[in-house]
């Protein structure tokens, strides 16, 4: 009511406070630890899918198996025979050896490939392997064939995972939280090594 | 409803009866492979070994040629090759290629056993026994175990009395041809009663242990013993 005195102005609406929640901070870290992780997941995965493959491929090298055939007579001397040799198959490396293995065998070794060739019959068989060069580098870090240091940096890197798949589980509310649609998720994708446990009898 | 024009249907209806017919074929071509594969299997498994036990060991299936199944290699040069023979014995040597080469050979067709699953039946090597080796050696009393020394620190080990056995050797030569890289070049270890990872490729010695000493894979999960007619594939 007017009084002689300004009226007091109408108080501001009390802010309503958030409640503090974890998950922002849970989303950035899973976020840049995913970040971190992405290489050495593709380096993992892609190596895990090639090395589980062993019996149908090998990951690590092409293989090289030819049969070539020389122009006989040959020359009888090693030397002269290795060098008729390269010239007859257009091979223009030097051989790092060339080593008499028997009466009828004549070696030519090479870094990737080695040339037996029959001082008889003139057949050459060509044998040797050539490296995969990115997944060869992978699967053999995947199976830490290079011990030492990359032990650490495996430890690490599968605890980083089993973070991203903690933190995966808390990121994003949902309506029943992790009761609901998650709970069911999670509980299959665990079921899968559980059934095939019991079914295949375990170890 | 939109309609497609006739020349257009037509395409597609050739389209979708060739795709039909490449499946098909494939899907044909696949199983006469499974098929062929399975018979050279069933084969083996009607078939009994000298010690009677079935020739192929169960969860085996026969396949036509070894498998490169990876690993590190070695220095596949014959002329800097060394092979050393050592440990529990009075009397250690080493020997070069040319050496191994002139020693007593043998030629055996044998079965190897891969733990992935695959077998071949009869591959043919030829090499020095182990037991041929170690009588050189002059074993000790004590020599328990044998450890096959290999390339980058692989390591595979085996009871003496397994080691000993005349099937076990070092092998150059398969199926008439030098031992290729692939497969351990120039030399390599068979001992074909025990899954494959036992018989080291690139072979760099012998060494007799009066005690056993798990290898790389045995190591790594793998059952220390390895007899495929146990199905000891894992620890």
């Amino acid at each position: 009511m007017p009084d002689g005195a300004a009226e007091a102005p109408p108080a501001a609406p009390a802010r309503a406070r958030r409640k503090p929640s974890l998950r922002p901070w849970l989303r950035a870290l899973h976020r840049d630890v995913g970040y971190f992780a992405v290489g050495l997941t593709i380096v993992y995965a892609t190596s895990g899918l090639a090395v589980n493959h062993l019996k149908d491929w090998d990951p690590n090298f092409k293989q090289i198996n030819r049969t070539h055939q020389l122009a006989l007579p040959l020359a009888s001397d090693d030397r002269a025979l290795a060098k008729a040799a390269l010239q007859a198959l257009a091979v223009h490396e030097e051989p790092r050896e060339v080593y008499r293995a028997s009466d009828s065998q004549l070696d030519l070794v090479f870094d990737k490939r080695t040339f037996h060739i029959d001082s008889k019959s003139g057949v050459v068989h060509e044998e040797g392997q050539a490296a995969r060069p990115l997944l060869r580098i992978a699967n053999w870090l995947h199976l830490n064939r290079g011990k030492k240091a990359w032990t650490y940096i495996a430890d690490f890197y599968a605890i980083f995972l089993l973070f991203l798949a903690i933190s995966g589980l808390f990121m994003i509310p949902g309506k029943k939280g992790l009761l609901g649609r998650g709970a069911i998720v999670a509980l299959l994708g665990a079921a899968v090594p559980i059934a095939y446990v019991v079914l295949s009898g375990g170890p | 409803m939109n309609h497609l024009r006739p020349e257009f249907e037509q395409a597609l209806a050739r389209r979708r009866f060739i795709q039909a017919a490449a499946s098909g074929t494939v899907v044909l071509a696949l199983g006469g492979v499974y098929v062929l594969s399975d018979e050279l299997t069933r084969e083996a498994q009607a078939q009994t070994r000298g010690d009677g036990r079935p020739r192929l060991p169960p969860g085996q299936r026969v396949i036509q040629a070894l498998r490169p199944m990876g690993g590190e290699p070695g220095d596949p040069s014959p002329g800097a090759y060394r092979l050393r023979v050592y440990g529990e014995v009075e009397a250690p040597f080493e020997l070069g290629f040319a050496e191994l080469l002139a020693l007593a050979q043998s030629e055996q067709a044998l079965d190897v056993h891969c733990v992935t699953t695959w077998s071949v039946l009869g591959a043919k090597w030829k090499g020095v026994r182990v037991a041929d080796l170690a009588e050189k050696a002059k074993l000790k009393k004590s020599a328990r175990f044998v450890i096959f020394e290999a390339a980058h620190g692989y390591t595979s080990n085996l009871a003496l009395r397994d080691a000993l056995k005349p099937t076990v050797m070092v092998a150059h030569q398969l199926n008439g041809a030098p031992l290729p890289r692939a497969h351990g070049a120039p030399v390599r270890a068979v001992a074909p009663d025990f899954y494959f990872w036992k018989s080291a490729k690139w072979l760099t010695g012998i060494r007799f242990s009066n005690h056993d000493e798990p290898g790389y894979w045995e190591t790594r999960g793998y059952n220390n013993h390895a007899d495929p007619w146990r199905e000891e594939r894992y620890a």
